[in-house]
């Protein structure tokens, strides 16, 4: 069985049909690249898999979404479950700014009352940060607050407070757009080594960056999954002509 | 002249203008009192008495009962302000938002006297009979409650101080809490969050927005005068409750000027209690500004 499994998926924004009867499904311990051009829907199927989309009052989904066999949009299931069973990274680093960067790490665990007590929750955060590359940068500066650090750092930063969930999956929203060369290559770097333990699904719009750290691509366009399998065949023998314009840079 | 050149000039003249006005007033307000400190030294300060007769003023009485009022006020609007300010911007329906904000800035313009009559006439008795009397007579040993209350009293001034500060402090919160960026909520959401614990959360990141609306709130309760001088008692004692009759620094001043002229001490009198009034109001804007600025650079 796949991690996600993904069935006869639409969204709107009001009227506006954004995700057209989406089928996927996303295999474990895999990068998984979804790539397409900017408005195309990749971030609205990303919010659509861990219900953050409902956040907008506007939203609408209907279809299914199975995470392990367990559908996320059934009436039964509590959203905050569901929530963290999607560990996810965003566009724009986001820690909590009045936070101590101990406390972006803990206050997820600590919410969701996932420790029984602070040595449990020390040890949980250390390793959240030794996994993210960030903890011999800042295990002498854990008191101070979040904004202190670099972009680069918020960054692993925020994939560290995402993974002291224990996530199943972790989404990743165009997490590099806004960051330097360097620091975008670390977690690059970073996302193939916690591909050994997770599965990652990356929103991009950057058809290379899909090529270099993605085991299966999706390419979605106007809202419609043009084409998926894996990223050595889409990229050299793609099957569908949108596709292939996308790869060379001809749209987007 | 260039007008850049103009504009410039006319802007430093109207801040020096400001600033000018601001000093002169708080010389004025030592020059004009300093005979009372020089005749009663620290004692206008720190006894209860009020005898134009013998020309004999100390005002303990009304400072504390401009602290007390105003305890009372802050400790009721701080939580109501920043609940009032969740439930304008997360839980209403966004076609009611707006009707509710501007109920709320509506509440915040009105004149001060209105309040003072609807407090005199409506909220006074309602909280007699409902709110103090019951506390009396239930918990009258414990020494807050102990007077035997009457309808107007200090209670009754911080209620309604209350009722006037809630809508001031609950719009800067409100603001605060409404430019908070998207994405932090959504952070906060993808981690698995309730609302009730995003909004904790929240209100942790605009914690210096309600620092500085809280004591903006506190100020002004300080300072308002005709609302409290209509419901506060306006008796000269020193209060052994909070249910007992007393006077408030702007109340006295605003109740006492009208025959002040007629004796030689009682202008530096009332100066004396505005510069009290003013040191206080500056000290704790003070307090608040650092608590502010420690706040800030902590995050």
């Amino acid at each position: 069985m796949s991690l996600v499994e993904i069935s006869n998926l639409n969204a709107w924004y009001g009227d506006k049909h954004v995700l057209k009867n989406i089928n996927l499904e996303i295999p474990r311990n895999i990068i998984f690249a979804i790539m397409g051009p900017s408005g195309c829907g990749k971030s609205t199927l990303l919010r659509a898999m861990n219900r953050l989309l409902e956040l907008n009052p506007n939203a609408k989904v209907s279809g299914q979404v199975k995470i392990d066999g367990i559908d996320v949009y059934s009436d039964k299931i509590d959203i905050t479950w569901v929530r963290r069973q999607f560990g996810m990274v965003f566009q724009i680093p986001n820690p909590f700014p009045h936070l101590s960067i101990y406390d972006n790490v803990a206050i997820g665990p600590r919410m969701n009352g996932l420790v029984k007590n602070k040595s449990e929750l020390d040890q949980l955060v250390k390793w959240a940060l030794e996994k993210a590359y960030l903890w011999d940068e800042v295990k002498n500066d854990l008191k101070k607050p979040a904004s202190m650090l670099s972009g680069g750092q918020q960054q692993r930063l925020c994939i560290a407070r995402a993974l002291a969930l224990k996530p199943k999956i972790i989404l990743m929203d165009e997490p590099t757009a806004n960051l330097d060369p360097v620091a975008a290559s670390k977690i690059e770097e970073l996302m193939l080594e916690l591909k050994e333990d997770y599965t990652i699904v990356i929103v991009t719009h950057n058809p290379q960056q899909a090529a270099r750290v993605s085991d299966y691509v999706a390419f979605l366009y106007m809202g419609e999954l043009i084409e998926v399998g894996e990223t050595s065949q889409v990229f050299t023998r793609p099957v569908h002509k949108l596709t292939e314009r996308y790869v060379v840079g001809k749209i987007g | 002249m260039k007008s850049g050149k103009i504009f410039q000039i006319s802007l430093i003249l109207f801040i020096v203008t400001t600033l000018t006005i601001v000093v002169g007033i708080v010389i004025s307000l030592i020059n004009s009192s300093y005979p009372i400190f020089l005749r009663h030294g620290f004692g206008f300060i720190s006894r209860s008495v009020w005898n134009p007769i013998e020309e004999d003023y100390g005002i303990l009485p009304p400072l504390l009962g401009t602290l007390i009022t105003s305890a009372i006020a802050i400790s009721i609007a701080t939580p109501l302000a920043i609940s009032l300010a969740i439930f304008a911007s997360e839980i209403i329906p966004s076609r009611l938002r707006s009707f509710v904000n501007n109920v709320s800035d509506l509440m915040a313009s009105l004149p001060s006297v209105i309040y003072g009559l609807w407090g005199l006439y409506v909220l006074a008795p309602i909280l007699h009979k409902y709110v103090m009397l019951p506390l009396h007579n239930y918990l009258g040993f414990i020494p807050l409650f102990s007077v035997k209350p009457t309808p107007t009293n200090l209670f009754t001034a911080g209620v309604l101080l209350s009722i006037m500060i809630i809508p001031f402090a609950s719009s800067i919160i409100r603001e605060a809490y409404t430019a908070i960026p998207y994405n932090l909520k959504e952070a906060a959401y993808s981690l698995g969050m309730t609302r009730w614990e995003v909004v904790k959360t929240m209100l942790g990141y605009i914690r210096s927005a309600i620092f500085a609306g809280v004591f903006l709130a506190l100020g002004r309760a300080m300072g308002e005068t005709m609302a409290v001088a209509m419901v506060v008692g306006n008796i000269m004692n020193i209060p052994k409750s909070i249910f007992d009759m007393g006077y408030t620094i702007s109340s006295l001043i605003a109740n006492q000027f009208p025959n002040a002229e007629a004796y030689k001490y009682m202008v530096p009198a009332l100066y004396g209690g505005a510069l009290i009034l003013f040191t206080v109001g500056l000290i704790i804007n003070l307090i608040g500004l650092h608590l502010v600025r420690r706040v800030m650079v902590k995050s």
